[in-house]
């Protein structure tokens, strides 16, 4: 098993190397550089920048150097824990990275709850009353939220909410919380403002959650213990409940590794449309304004975690399964 | 030079044939579309439209008031013993910058909520304290006017620019400023070859340097080798040299003409070394000290950076409230004596993207904003007056099209459209193709004004008001003859004229940037479609942002739809309408190159036309005023002739015009001038706002 | 396909025996295609869903003849329009038409308000011509749907409003529908080439070729789709047709899709080595090739198929989220993606929801989709309940 294990980091950690290569072509790719995209924004918002200017940025951020120097560069500084200096923000980008990443864990944990909240119960109704009425609307529902683009929904919510209920407009805190520190109010606030990012994040998910859970209870249900604990006398409710549910979410904890990255990513357009102040609208507007560091670390960061992430997984389904680990036994 | 656009009768008289013009009958009688009311007046939108109006300042030292209050909030700190009182804060009674509000004396206090869309959104604030630009203009956009400096002298023969600092200025953290500050800028920033690898062109003439010295403390001389009279326009607008501290440095690499030397020194080389400022920028995350520096000198990130503007930053843009305050020693008061501004702090919430910022406006989170609201949600903000409380202005701009078509006239590589685009005869004929009033009311909601790209009637250099439409109206029959008379003869099965090299169809790309102000690819695509009456094939291309400005600047598009905005005043901002700055060219970039290097670099061009303008604008900055409009005047003329830039719709409040007040606001205009080089709302010196409750 | 086990019957159930044997001998001598679809009819939202999904590709097919103006032409006189009402009976008879309409913008709101005229009225018919289209590219025809009388449709016929431009918003519709299902379909089939080789190397011979690919497919995963898909199309080059960025989107989109199939090919095969059929042919001498396709795939056939159908969706929300980044297809084209980015806006919202309903077909073929492929599964797995 240790040799397993060995095996497994030394990929990992190959697959993060060339999640940061690729990661730096795809920010590479577009032509021109920061500079070409602080011209086209200023000129865009009504300004303009001189030649000298330009010029002198240039240069000023070692733009004007071949492109492998640039990323030697980069990861010898990643490697030192220096990740740069976002060139839009003026600060270093672990600063910029770090205001927003406690934000986007809090609105990615709430929509994946809110995703289980709303999946578990309709899938493991639909198992129990396969092709039934009920079974036909609880997926219809959770499928709904697969179905309608999310960023017209979104839009849609948050116009509404206003229009009819005087909702805030987007954001996760109101107007007066927006700079004040952190007291218990102001997470009261931020409570109060995390229900409809969840929701229509975690809506997209809810559909692929219903048809695991179902597709595994369905499996258990049919096994002969499940026969067994019902002759016993068991009500339906606890005997559903407390054996073949445990054993069909078996295979959630090991997806629990990758899902983090998984809602972060899967919610980088809504997250622009509700201007949530997460790291979604910075990934996307710093590879809008070719702002290398910025955009090649958050590449580089959900790259990493996705791989970590897997790495744990497996490990947790080697934990939870003994087949595997006799496997590796042998 | 007000404009006079109200009057109860002459709106009911726009409305009612408006609504006569507007109305067409759909379904069992062909389409006509009538033009009747469409003449040069802007019909609809006229009852938002109001009059120019902006307050004055008042030169004469009699009128200034004796006495000085100040806001409660000083005035606690002044109780407590933490800042000087009022009198000490303010420059010398007869130095001060003395405004009349437009309205009435405002009253202390408020907090002014505004939407920013990120770091890079500097130009949210930087216009709102522009009055630290050393000259300003008035109201109207036409003349300079003291803002920073007291007043300024240029010699007879045009070579020496004298300016005058107001006695007893302070910065906001209260040192002294004085001529000092100028020099510590020439000598330490702007020749440190680290911070400015080149000399900027406008501390030239011809090519040759000006200098920079002081005469006394208070007295900053200006002396170029040959006469400039254009230097005072370029100190009053938005250039690197006249922009001001705060724009000079946040945007710009370290111009704007002053710094603050006392607050500077320690973070430059020369006055301690060059380990020691390296040290500091490692300390502070920056990997040298030159990065270093841009961060401290730019007033938007640095809240210790002293200010000379009516607010300074204290949390700073780059988190999600860039919020201002104050400065204690702004150097202006009203008639009264107050000294100003009335309001206490401005605060901008982060909006990631425009709709919310739009639908925040609606809700009437925000108190007054004009930057970022489209003018497609206007009967969204119509709707919601009451609801939000706050009231619609629309500020038309100066700028003759918000959405033209820069043709590259440096194309090369395609041999047979190259031979078209350089065609002044082509040019024309696809202007004249373009139904601008179908334009006009898809996009504009009918509110500019088609025609060509000449500016506003009322700007000093307009070339006249016949070159409105010259060029520019739909003759589909003129556009076909002039086509058929250079040799486009010959069309395909479906009437599009095809190439004389035999390889198809003439098909000119244009190229669009989504997501801006006005809609560029759907405008596009409109031509296109009306570009078939004139059997000209089109290719609509949505480009991203900055990859279409790497392919203009390598001079490879056909067309570029963009604004022309800055054109009206064209000493200070040609580049939309003149291939002359290689910063930004789309209209032949191989020209630009030779323009600026003076013939070294670049391609000459062959059109005698534009050889005739270029040599125009260069004579201009060393020529008096008058002379200098006369030349700007003949330049617009070539340009509307030979239609470089094909005009479509302008004279709108689309970009940063549509401006939602908050009816709690006072000192409001009904309209202020919506241009580059004024900073708009700068002339309306959002310093005499306030809240009335 | 087990034997029917022999037991002795009991007398009493010698009738219901009969015809269970019968039932069971129908199940034992029937194909693996008609098990499968015995089982698929009994679920019945997936019989729907595939009617539906059939009618949309019958849009696919006859989107000409069932748009009725011409998609690009513009008039700012009818700009956003609302959606006409059909007056179904004219003086007791059935003769479906619409009023004439006077459009003029309102000064106080700068909104566009359109007047149906009672005495105009326009009358619709079918089967009518209208503008010229090529059918399948080649063939040229003007026959279209529906017309009207005495003016063209492009005047008077607004089914479903018009857009900012003045374009009638059902015709576009059509196009729209057209675009993005055949990209669907074209993403999807590569993605299942691509999926089904790699997929099959990495089960089939597993070892060091199977790490590798696995190794790609998770380096693959690892990325964050959004970058990869800017990087990748702002690569594109510039001069290339509507056609050929058509084509590279949808390639691109498939270069992400691949990755899930592949998985699901390559666990199939997997645990199909193991089977004692492929043991029996390896031993009775069957070549490589042989196994794989004679033997192998058809039993995982159906599983692709499923998974397949299940992965459309997924291209068809790709081709809107990257139209709505900027990165997809982009006007002129006509694309689900472009008609919802277009009503992606407040003013869209509060003034001209008509905008919205090219939302309703994504929705309605998405859920159509996964519920067709949730029934394919279903019927393709037969020891599943």
């Amino acid at each position: 098993m240790l040799a397993y294990l060995v095996r497994r980091l030394i990929l990992a950690i190959l697959t993060m190397w060339a999640v940061s290569v690729l990661s730096f072509i795809v920010i590479q790719l577009p032509p021109g550089d920061y500079i070409t995209s602080y011209i086209a924004q200023m000129s865009s918002s009504g300004s303009g920048v001189s030649a000298e200017e330009a010029n002198a940025l240039r240069q000023q951020y070692g733009l004007d150097q071949p492109q492998y120097i640039q990323y030697i560069r980069w990861m010898k500084m990643v490697l030192q824990g220096n990740f740069g200096m976002a060139l839009e923000y003026g600060r270093p980008v672990a600063e910029v990275i770090g205001d927003r990443i406690y934000l986007t864990m809090v609105v990615s944990v709430a929509a994946i709850i809110f995703t289980w909240c709303a999946a578990l119960p309709i899938g493991i109704y639909s198992a129990v009353r396969q092709y039934s009425m009920g079974d036909y609307l609880a997926t219809f529902i959770g499928f709904i939220g697969l179905a309608v683009p999310s960023f017209m929904l979104a839009l849609i919510l948050m116009y509404f909410g206003f229009t009819l209920f005087n909702a805030n407009i987007g954001g996760l805190f109101s107007d007066e919380f927006a700079e004040a520190p952190w007291t218990l109010a102001k997470l009261w606030d931020l409570t109060k403002h995390l229900p409809l990012p969840a929701l229509i994040l975690g809506l997209a998910g809810t559909a692929q959650l219903i048809r695991i859970m179902r597709a595994n209870l369905l499996d258990e249900l049919g096994k002969p213990y499940v026969v067994t604990a019902r002759a016993r006398g068991l009500s339906e409710a606890r005997l559903i409940i407390k054996y073949p549910v445990r054993v069909a979410l078996n295979p959630f904890a090991s997806t629990i590794g990758y899902l983090l990255p998984y809602v972060v990513s899967g919610s980088i357009i809504v997250s622009l449309v509700l201007s949530l102040p997460t790291v979604g609208p910075l990934l996307l507007k710093s590879l809008v304004a070719q702002d290398m560091f910025l955009a090649g670390t958050i590449v580089l960061l959900l790259g990493v975690m996705t791989v970590i992430g897997t790495f744990i997984s497996d490990l947790l389904l080697m934990w939870i399964d003994p087949r595997i680990r006799f496997e590796g036994k042998q | 030079m007000a404009h006079n656009r109200r009057g109860i009768t002459r709106r009911e008289f726009l409305r009612n044939t408006s609504m006569a013009a507007g109305a067409v009958s759909l379904g069992g009688l062909a389409p006509t579309l009538v033009q009747a009311g469409q003449a040069a007046e802007p019909k609809l939108g006229a009852r938002l439209i109001g009059k120019l109006e902006g307050p004055e300042i008042i030169r004469d030292v009699a009128k200034f008031p004796k006495t000085f209050k100040e806001a409660p909030m000083l005035a606690e700190l002044v109780k407590a013993g933490k800042l000087p009182p009022v009198e000490k804060r303010l420059p010398e009674p007869t130095d001060l910058m003395v405004i009349k509000p437009l309205k009435e004396i405002g009253k202390y206090g408020g907090r002014w909520r505004r939407g920013f869309t990120g770091p890079a959104d500097t130009e949210n604030g930087n216009r709102i304290v522009s009055t630290d630009k050393l000259l300003m203009w008035d109201y109207t956009g036409n003349k300079a006017a003291p803002s920073l400096v007291k007043d300024w002298r240029q010699s007879d023969d045009g070579k020496v620019t004298v300016i005058f600092l107001r006695k007893g200025l302070k910065w906001s953290d209260g040192e002294p400023f004085t001529a000092n500050d100028f020099v510590f800028w020439y000598n330490d920033i702007y020749q440190n070859k680290e911070l400015v690898p080149t000399p900027i062109p406008e501390l030239q003439i011809n090519g040759k340097p000006g200098r920079l010295y002081a005469r006394d403390d208070y007295t900053v001389v200006f002396e170029f080798p040959e006469p400039y009279f254009l230097f005072v326009d370029i100190l009053a607008g938005d250039t690197l040299i006249g922009g001001g501290q705060a724009t000079g440095m946040a945007r710009a690499v370290f111009m704007g003409g002053y710094a603050p030397a006392h607050y500077l020194k320690q973070f430059l080389p020369k006055y301690s070394s060059a380990d020691e400022v390296q040290r500091k920028a490692k300390a502070a995350g920056f990997d040298s000290w030159v990065s270093y520096f841009r961060n401290r000198t730019n007033w938007a990130l640095n809240t210790d950076l002293p200010v000379l503007g009516p607010w300074r930053t204290v949390g700073p843009i780059n988190t999600p409230t860039w919020a201002m305050e104050r400065n204690p020693y702004y150097w202006a008061v009203d008639t009264a004596g107050n000294q100003l501004p009335y309001i206490d702090r401005l605060v901008m919430g982060l909006a990631e993207n425009l709709e919310v910022l739009n639908l925040r406006a609606i809700a009437g989170e925000y108190d007054l904003q004009e930057r970022h609201i489209s003018l497609s949600k206007l009967p969204v903000f119509v709707e919601n007056q009451k609801r939000g409380n706050y009231s619609i202005h629309l500020d038309t701009s100066q700028s003759g099209c918000d959405a033209g078509m820069l043709i590259n006239t440096a194309y090369e590589a395609d041999p047979e459209i190259a031979k078209w685009l350089t065609n002044r005869d082509f040019r024309r004929a696809l202007s004249l193709g373009i139904d601008r009033n179908q334009l006009n009311e898809a996009f504009w909601l009918g509110i500019g004004t088609p025609g060509s790209t000449a500016p506003a009637e009322d700007v000093a250099i307009n070339p006249g008001k016949e070159y409105r439409k010259k060029w520019a109206v739909l003759d589909v029959k003129q556009a076909n003859a002039l086509l058929d008379k250079i040799g486009l003869t010959k069309k395909d099965s479906e009437g599009y004229r095809l190439r004389t090299d035999g390889k198809g169809r003439v098909r000119i790309e244009l190229m669009s940037v989504g997501g801006q102000f006005i809609p560029y690819t759907q405008v596009g695509e409109m031509i296109r479609q009306q570009w078939v009456k004139i059997g000209i094939d089109a290719d609509v291309k949505e480009t991203e942002r900055s990859l279409a400005f790497t392919k203009t600047a390598n001079a490879e598009h056909h067309v570029m739809f963009w604004t022309v905005g800055g054109s009206e005043n064209l000493y200070l901002f040609p580049r939309h309408v003149l291939p002359v700055d290689p910063a930004e060219c789309h209209l032949g970039m191989p020209f630009a190159r030779w323009y600026a290097s003076n013939g070294t670099q670049g391609k000459k061009p062959t059109n005698p036309e534009m050889l005739r303008a270029f040599d125009l604008y260069r004579s201009a900055s060393g020529k008096k005023e008058a002379e200098r409009t006369k030349i700007a005047r003949e330049i617009w003329k070539i340009l509307v002739e030979e239609c470089w830039v094909i005009g479509t719709v302008g004279l709108s409040p689309a970009f940063m015009g549509v401006r939602i007040v908050k009816n709690n606001m006072g000192n409001i205009p009904e309209r202020q001038t919506n241009a580059q080089h004024v900073r708009t709302p700068n002339t309306s010196h959002p310093a005499t706002f306030f809240f009335k409750s | 396909m087990t034997e029917p086990a022999a037991r002795p019957v009991p007398p009493v159930e010698e009738e219901t025996a009969a015809a269970s044997t019968a039932a069971e001998e129908r199940i034992s001598v029937a194909t693996q295609w008609q098990l499968m679809w015995w089982r698929f009819r009994k679920h019945r939202v997936a019989m729907v869903s595939t009617v539906v999904v059939l009618l949309f590709y019958l849009v696919v097919i006859f989107a000409d003849l069932l748009a009725y103006a011409d998609p690009l032409a513009s008039e700012a006189q009818r700009s956003l329009l609302p959606p006409q009402r059909i007056h179904w009976y004219d003086r007791g008879r059935f003769a479906p038409h619409v009023y004439g309409l006077t459009g003029v913008r309102d000064p106080m709101t700068f909104k566009r308000v359109y007047t149906p005229d009672p005495n105009k009225k326009i009358p619709i018919r079918f089967l009518v011509r209208g503008f010229e289209y090529r059918l399948f590219g080649l063939i040229p025809m003007s026959l279209h749907l529906l017309g009207v009388e005495g003016t063209t449709p492009e005047e008077s016929l607004f089914l479903l409003g018009t857009d900012e431009q003045g374009r009638d918003l059902w015709s576009r519709l059509m196009y729209g529908t057209q675009t993005s299902l055949i990209i669907g379909l074209v993403g999807v089939s590569l993605s299942l080439i691509l999926g089904v080789f790699l997929g099959g190397i990495s089960g089939l011979y597993g070892g060091v070729l199977d790490t590798i690919i696995q190794r790609l497919i998770e380096i693959l995963r690892s990325i964050p789709t959004i970058p990869l898909w800017m990087g990748l199309a702002a690569a594109l080059p510039n001069d290339w047709t509507v056609i050929q960025v058509y084509f590279a989107i949808t390639i691109i989109i498939s270069l992400i899709g691949w990755t899930e199939l592949a998985r699901v090919v390559r666990g199939r095969f997997l645990s199909l080595r193991q089977e004692d059929f492929v043991m029996a042919a390896e031993l009775s001498g069957c070549g490589q090739m042989r196994i794989i396709f004679t033997h192998l795939v058809p039993s995982f056939l159906s599983h692709i198929i499923a998974a397949t159908t299940l992965a459309i969706p997924a291209m068809i929300i790709s081709e809107t989220s990257l139209s709505f980044l900027g990165l997809g297809l982009r006007p002129p084209a006509i694309s689900w993606g472009v008609l919802l980015q277009q009503a992606q806006n407040i003013q869209a919202l509060a003034i001209s929801p008509w905008l919205l309903i090219p939302s309703i077909p994504v929705i309605i073929i998405i859920l159509a989709f996964n519920f067709m492929g949730d029934g394919l599964r279903d019927a393709a797995d037969p020891y599943g309940h």
